[in-house]
């Protein structure tokens, strides 16, 4: 059995949840999921609907807001309790924070980032990125199970989980909490300078260039972003500038997506960018040279002026 | 501000074969001598042991014996045995093969060699020595007590773009040692400012430089035997550029693809980079790598200048070893085992001193004393003039090396007159009289296919490099006026083509004009800029510990 741990903030599914259930389901389950907070019916119900074993819910005011020490108590009683072959986990923020300490805890192995998983023998072998992604390295855990394994965002589809005929039974796990043993006490969360963006959940994302020449004419791929309902980002040399915060780069310095829709303005594709956008399920590229490399990883190509293309397309869509 | 202070007989900054082998011979020494203790450091900047080496390689194992006699058998990683030498010149289209290896460039009884691997395991028999390695630690600068030097501050971590101190801010930390061991490589930072507020290069000939390229490749096996070392003059260099191109093969169809070019040439448009796509498309080159993959590539300064530029490399509390000293033998293209060499010399020399209570430049010197009756002068007296003489040509410089075999290197004016690269390169309108170039294009460029030939980005990708993004620039331009006005007019920006690395850029300004833009967090830590910037502006600082190149494998 797997069990897959679910991420859920104030109530809210995150939808990298929904990719480790369909690399679950994919490494050949049964699934069941986990989902832990205070007061999560409502994300049980939704994760419910994949298809899976059971649902569990562990619902305890102390996990009422997310801390490491909560996460790490709960998820160790858990999976001692339900003895799964393999736990699984969305490789986000958060399951960077607790994963380590919780595998750490029950002294088992923990593969991170991985991008695909596969069984062999009588086990299973990840494929995890190594040197920044040009090289994806298989490996093995050892050790006694449950191994735990993260995988990356991106690296399968959240459309390609499963869902079941029926609604997946929901139960709620006896795990006593122990609110004195968590050491952290969480603040409010805030977000550092304004604007720290995921760009790792947006489904469309209108990405900017050198090719866009003047920050002035980020206005316009403002307006394709918000006619299409993408986030807006870019390449390495328009956060340099300042033109963009840092928060919105893609890259090998900056953040890996892969939305639904990517299109490309005036980027030509080195490879730094490359690593950080080729999961992409659509991109599409709209550059003046004809010979840029983005073309070659693009599903649709437009070899012209984006300031003529792109008021177009803007025009199109708001038909 | 509260500085920690850790204090140690020896420090050892930089952990290279030079650092790695004094570290090495400190133990040896303590264990065959006894005595109290000496507690030694050795400091790195690289995130891991090894990860910012970068050589041909080509090793004589001669010091490697010296200090590890056993390393056969205590599994030195060393690649190949040489088992065949090759030497051709190339024109533009052919080649033509030297009858007889010219005996510099025999490497009948080296070793080709990964210099990330071979420190690796190196840096392994320090450890297990139980020496002290700090990787991941810059030296920001070195600590002087009347003139005399008393160790070095690490650098800060947790400085932010703009100089502010992030949640995560960490003064750097003093370390004092009796002995101060640097070496810090070709144009080591701390070495720079050594010499020059010591005025340790006084009478001394100004150093030379060269820049090697290198990219590791995984070809088809049988394509070139392991064990064969390939050299090239010629094509694409001109006559009056000194340099060549290299392969060696390592076992599996692991190639080093490299090419060497002086930094003294006179053109200013010329840049290395393209020089070196040209070399791989030559069909000698282009034959052995056709269908097979690059993987790494990485680049490095290398001191040229030989015997007659090498600085004073003792003071009080203070030696300087290997290439941060321009112990290097430009004729036989080799400079690792006199790295290892000077570094043990240095370790003797430092443990006697500590242990007769004096450090000062007086007992110092016997550094000085026994590098001149050792195999390092023996090596280097010879051909003290052959970098400098290929700064009249190829021919001449050809001419003057046959001569220095049977001459000993003697030569009418000694050591013969050489200028300092950046003085040598011409302006653009003295070099281009026909015609000027324009300054953002270039001379003569290389047909980018991204499988045989790549663009400098790309390249830099593969060499791993990272640093930590949200920190001052690291490369410090001190008048960015001067690239917008004076150096577009004069020289034509060169920085944009000698760096092997895409870290400086001209880009449009929004007023008509351009400015200079520093990719801080591509650079490879290659130096070449400091070196070769025509109004000496540029000085290469080491960015926060850690950050810099991954050179496995190279």
């Amino acid at each position: 059995m797997i069990l897959v741990i679910a991420e859920q903030r104030d109530g809210q599914l995150n939808r990298a949840t929904w990719e480790t259930v369909a690399a679950a389901q994919q490494a050949g389950g049964p699934v069941k999921v986990v989902v832990l907070g205070s007061g999560v019916e409502s994300v049980a119900t939704d994760v419910a609907a994949a298809d899976a074993a059971e649902v569990i819910v562990v619902d305890a005011a102390p996990l009422g807001q997310y801390t490491a020490d909560g996460y790490v108590q709960a998820l160790a009683a858990l999976i001692q309790q339900e003895n799964p072959a393999l736990v699984f986990l969305p490789h986000t923020y958060q399951t960077r924070d607790f994963a380590p300490a919780l595998a750490a805890r029950l002294g088992r192995a923990l593969v991170t980032d991985a991008t695909a998983v596969r069984k062999q023998d009588d086990g299973f072998v990840y494929t995890r990125p190594v040197f920044q992604g040009k090289l994806g390295a298989d490996v093995a855990a050892n050790g006694p199970t449950p191994h735990l394994v993260t995988f990356q965002i991106g690296s399968y589809r959240a459309d390609a989980a499963a869902r079941g005929a029926s609604p997946a039974a929901v139960r709620r796990a006896d795990i006593a909490i122990d609110a004195g043993a968590i050491r952290q006490k969480p603040e409010a969360p805030f977000k550092e300078a304004k604007q720290a963006v995921d760009l790792s959940q947006a489904e469309r994302i209108v990405a900017v260039g050198r090719g866009i020449k003047s920050q002035d004419n980020l206005k316009l791929a403002e307006q394709l972003a918000q006619a299409l309902g993408a986030e807006i980002a870019a390449s390495r040399p328009i956060c340099d500038a300042g033109w963009l915060p840092m928060d919105r780069q893609i890259g090998s310095s900056g953040q890996t997506v892969a939305p639904k829709l990517y299109i490309a303005l005036g980027i030509s594709g080195a490879i730094q960018h490359l690593v950080g956008m080729k999961g992409s399920r659509t991109i599409v590229a709209i550059n003046k040279d004809a010979e840029a490399p983005i073309f070659e990883i693009a599903d649709y190509g437009i070899a012209g002026d984006l300031f003529e293309i792109v008021p177009a397309m803007i025009a199109e869509l708001q038909k | 501000m509260e500085r920690e202070t850790l204090e140690v007989d020896v420090l050892i900054v930089g952990g290279g074969p030079a650092g790695m082998s004094a570290a090495l011979r400190l133990s040896q020494l303590q264990k065959q001598k006894g005595g109290e203790a000496l507690a030694i450091a050795v400091l790195e900047k690289a995130r891991e042991v090894g990860a910012h080496m970068l050589s041909g390689a080509v090793l004589d194992p001669s010091a490697l014996r010296l200090l590890v006699p056993d390393f056969q058998a205590r599994g030195a990683p060393l690649a190949s045995e040489v088992r065949k030498d090759e030497v051709y010149f190339l024109t533009r289209s052919s080649k033509l093969r030297f009858p007889i290896t010219p005996p510099p460039l025999q490497n009948h009884g080296n070793y080709i060699i990964s210099l990330n691997r071979f420190v690796k395991w190196l840096g392994g028999l320090v450890e297990a020595e139980g020496t002290d390695v700090f990787t991941g630690f810059s030296a920001s600068e070195v600590l002087y007590e009347n003139d005399g030097v008393v160790g070095i501050r690490t650098g800060d971590r947790g400085i932010g773009k703009h100089g502010e101190k992030k949640s995560n801010f960490e003064a750097g930390v003093d370390i004092r040692a009796k002995v101060t061991i640097l070496a810090d490589g070709v144009r080591g930072n701390l070495t720079k400012a050594v010499v020059r507020r010591l005025a340790l290069d006084a009478g001394r000939a100004p150093q030379l430089y060269a820049i090697g390229i290198k990219e590791l490749w995984e070809v088809p096996k049988d394509r070139l035997a392991a064990g064969t070392v390939l050299h090239t003059m010629g094509f694409p260099l001109r006559m009056e550029e000194f340099g060549g191109g290299f392969i060696y093969a390592m076992p599996d169809g692991v190639l080093s693809v490299g090419f060497v070019t002086g930094l003294d040439y006179r053109d200013p448009m010329f840049d290395p980079h393209v020089r070196f796509q040209h070399f791989k498309r030559h069909p000698l080159v282009a034959a052995v790598l056709e269908g097979g993959q690059m993987v790494r590539y990485g680049a490095k300064a290398l001191p040229e200048g030989g015997w007659h530029t090498i600085p004073r490399v003792y003071a009080d509390g203070l030696l300087i070893a290997g290439d941060a000293g321009g112990f290097l033998n430009s004729m036989r293209l080799k400079g690792v085992h006199l790295a290892m060499r000077t570094g043990m010399l240095a370790a003797e020399t430092a443990f006697e001193a500590i242990r007769a209570g004096d450090t000062s430049a007086a007992r110092l010197r016997a550094y000085e004393v026994a590098i001149g009756a050792s195999d390092v002068r023996r090596e280097l007296y010879p051909v003290r003039n052959v970098h400098q003489s290929f700064s009249y040509g190829l021919i001449p410089g050809l001419l003057y090396s046959g001569l220095s075999l049977v001459s000993g290197g003697w030569w009418i004016r000694d050591p013969m007159p050489a200028h300092a690269g950046y003085e040598r390169v011409a302006r653009i309108a003295e070099y281009y009289r026909e015609g000027r170039p324009d300054p953002d294009s270039t001379v003569n460029p290389a047909k980018i296919d991204r499988r045989l030939t790549f663009d400098r980005l790309t390249n830099v990708h593969y060499s791993g490099t990272r640093h930590a993004e949200d920190q001052p620039s690291h490369l410090l331009v001190y008048d960015t006026d001067i690239c917008r006005t004076r150096c577009r007019e004069e020289y034509g920006n060169p920085c944009t083509r000698f760096c092997p690395a895409n870290v400086y850029e001209m880009v449009d300004g929004g007023d008509g004009t351009k400015r200079l833009q520093i990719n801080a967090s591509n650079c490879v830590h290659c130096k070449t800029c400091d070196i070769m910037d025509p109004y000496q502006i540029i000085d290469w600082v080491p960015p926060e510990g850690g950050g810099g190149p991954q050179y496995e494998g190279m």
